[in-house]
């Protein structure tokens, strides 16, 4: 990741308020308005310790949810929820056989660690879904929820793709990642992308971030990990259907469905023409059916 | 049946809050979707780090409380 | 002294062995799922009380339609159907209650109206509820003073006026809701979204014919009725049919294999399609001036199979989306538009 000059006039690591434009010091990007912003996670160093987890429950005022222990590696977490907007899933490879390989390759893929967020799809069917409007595209080109409008309808949780947004029962209301909106609006990375050690969640303008992730996958074919490949680009996996692309796009090695992702999601909206014209000429048909009746009973 | 807690509200994110009670004990709250109170009034609160009762109940299989009501304490 | 953090187990904790290897086969996909947990989420909507609100705004969309049909025919004998009609039709405004019974924040169910959103079949049945709602009271009440109030005969004739947006409505009303349930992403809802909407929409208008004859007196008018469910009932099975081609071909088959699948099977086709067609076949061919118990048995077959039609299809949706093996078939390069 470039650095932004002005790190180099900010040589301390404490201050009294929040400088203005944070994130050109934490993320080397300024955020203005009208910029596509997005996150790309690079699987192949994430360490799997859930500081994402933690900084997003902690910023956003999330209850620690899911207690108790799944058995699944060290995922306890699950999946994403409406409590829970970042989930750090956890894959131990075993091999073809079930025993474990003994050489390993150039960097660690005995364990897949992959950082699970909404999406923030270019055509979100959450969005789409949305009859009251709630779910909206912010300056940043990210998708939000607006609390106040959102009347718990339900229907944005079975038209996302990812299985992303849920509805809080507590509250009535449809939760999912806000890419930090608040802090975005303050000039602060959000606080996953800020919090994670390696540098596996990078945020920052989708233009940039493309470019980098295209270059980290050219350098991991270099390295002879042939598997990895970008989810969520337009025109690769994960961006099909109409869908477009990702703005939380990942460097994943192994096929989707490993990482609880679908291959080939579609937009649903796509859906509505053809039905609503075979329904509409089914009862138009019956119709003519009737017409046809009742003007013989003379 | 409710249990009732005093407090500042410290925190607020969408519907949900952290307050600090007289012990100084940090809670987290949930607005139950048929309390009067609206999401958009817990901001005012917390800018002016109001005191504040609230009626609650402790929520199953998350660490947190649902709120059925909050008045002002004063 | 703090409270009591009340424990129980992880809601989502999917069932069977959750040892670490990297292939756990859902049913019968043999690729890799993530501890067998479901990928997708299932709608959060109470099966019965949104199933029960397309069943009744199927039924009243149809039987106004059907009715301003009848009404139009100008015949003296199709009076009592118009005017069954009319009130069947306020059973659509009525069950609107039943969605804003499901919603989890019912006291903001007016925020629907905010918007118009043609990408959103939740929001363009809204405003078909609306529109239908408005008509239709004004055609209910127009009725009910006529009959009641002597000098305001005129009215019934004057209803004729708002039968047409009602019927056109009504329409709408009966064949949205399969676009409803095709637009999300819940694989055995966006399989076969135009063999659902005919499924969905000839329903409809089987239950709408059903309940209008089941009150009519006039035999040649029954006769008409139990015609138009006749045909309906057929598209209905010929639907089914391409429907469930479909689904083995999309492989999302898999979530009708349990209860679901066969309340689907026996209650909504054999019991509430197939068996009133042959009733209805058998009274209309034999019963030469009234028809009789046939078609009234069959009738009532026809309003309790387009009830379980919506159940089993939602509940059976809800199976697919927690099933990840389902939707990775479903969600492949192949099956793509």
């Amino acid at each position: 990741m470039d650095m932004h000059p002005r790190i180099r006039d900010e040589p301390r690591s404490e201050f009294d308020l929040v400088p203005p434009n944070e994130s050109e010091l934490t993320a080397g990007v300024r955020i203005e308005p009208g910029k596509s912003y997005g996150f790309f996670t690079d699987t192949t160093v994430c360490i799997g310790c859930k500081a994402c987890e933690v900084a997003c429950k902690e910023w956003n005022n999330l209850p620690a949810d899911n207690l108790g222990l799944t058995g699944q590696s060290y995922d306890n977490t699950g999946s994403l929820s409406a409590n829970t907007w970042r989930h750090v899933a956890f894959v131990e490879k075993a091999g073809s056989s079930g025993v474990r390989d003994n050489a390993q390759q150039a960097f660690q893929s005995g364990w897949l660690m992959m950082s699970d967020v909404c999406k923030h799809c270019h055509n979100a069917p959450c969005l789409e879904a949305c009859p009251t409007g709630a779910l909206f595209k912010t300056e940043f080109d990210t998708v939000v929820v607006q609390q106040d409008i959102c009347n718990g309808c339900g229907y944005c949780v079975p038209a996302c793709p990812f299985g992303v947004v849920d509805i809080n029962t507590l509250d009535g209301k449809a939760h999912k990642c806000t890419l930090c909106y608040d802090r975005l609006k303050g000039g602060l990375e959000p606080a996953c992308a800020k919090s994670c050690p390696t540098d596996s969640i990078q945020f920052g303008e989708l233009s940039d971030l493309h470019a980098r992730a295209h270059q980290r996958v050219e350098h991991l074919h270099g390295l002879g990990v042939d598997s990895a490949y970008l989810y969520g680009v337009p025109g690769g996996p994960g961006a099909t259907g109409g869908i477009g692309h990702l703005n939380a796009f990942f460097l994943l090695t192994e096929q989707p469905e490993v990482y609880n992702l679908p291959v080939a999601p579609t937009r649903p909206a796509t859906r509505i023409v053809p039905s609503l014209l075979s329904g509409l000429a089914a009862v138009a048909g019956l119709a003519l059916v009737a017409i046809g009746l009742f003007s013989k009973r003379a | 049946m409710p249990k009732a807690m005093c407090g500042v509200v410290t925190i607020v994110q969408e519907g949900r809050f952290q307050m600090t009670d007289d012990a100084g004990v940090s809670h987290l709250f949930i607005l139950a979707y048929s309390a009067a109170a609206e999401p958009q009034q817990l901001t005012a609160l917390q800018a002016r780090q109001a005191r504040v009762r609230v009626h609650y109940r402790p929520a199953a299989n998350l660490i947190g409380n649902t709120v059925t009501a909050i008045e002002l304490a004063g | 002294m703090p409270d009591q953090v009340i424990l129980q187990d992880p809601d989502d904790a999917p069932e069977g062995p959750s040892a670490a290897h990297d292939t756990m086969p859902d049913g019968s996909w043999q690729g890799p799922t993530y501890y067998r947990r479901s990928q997708l989420k299932a709608a959060p909507f109470g099966n019965w009380v949104v199933g029960g609100y397309i069943f009744c705004a199927g039924l009243a969309g149809a039987s106004a339609l059907i009715s301003a049909i009848a009404g139009f025919s100008r015949l003296p004998q199709a009076a009592a159907t118009v005017r069954r009609g009319r009130y069947l039709a306020l059973l659509g405004p009525l069950s609107a209650v039943l969605l804003i019974y499901d919603l989890h924040t019912p006291k903001r169910f007016y925020n629907m109206l905010r918007i118009a959103k043609p990408t959103s079949p939740m929001s363009i049945g809204t405003w078909i509820l609306m529109s239908f709602s408005g008509f239709a009271c004004l055609g209910a009440a127009a009725q009910f003073l006529s009959d009641r109030v002597p000098g305001l005969g005129w009215l019934r004739r004057a209803a004729r006026v708002t039968d047409v947006p009602t019927a056109v409505a009504g329409a709408g009303l009966s064949a949205y809701t399969a676009s409803l349930l095709s637009a999300t992403s819940t694989p055995l809802w966006a399989a076969a979204p135009r063999s659902l909407a005919v499924r969905f929409g000839a329903s409809s208008v089987a239950a709408g014919a059903a309940s209008l004859s089941l009150g009519e007196r006039r035999g040649a008018t029954r006769r008409a009725l139990d015609a138009i469910t006749v045909a309906a009932l057929s598209a209905e099975l010929a639907a089914t049919l391409a429907s469930h081609g479909t689904y083995r071909r999309k492989g999302v088959a898999e979530a009708l294999d349990g209860g679901w699948g066969q309340v689907e099977t026996i209650g909504a086709t054999a019991l509430g399609a197939a068996l009133p067609l042959g009733l209805q076949i058998a009274s209309l061919a034999t019963a030469r001036r009234k028809p009789g118990v046939l078609s009234s048995v069959a009738s009532i077959a026809v309003l309790a199979g387009s009830l379980l039609l919506r159940v089993s299809i939602l509940s059976a949706g809800d199976i697919s989306a927690e099933r990840p093996g389902i939707n990775f078939r479903f969600s492949r390069p192949e099956n793509l538009p």
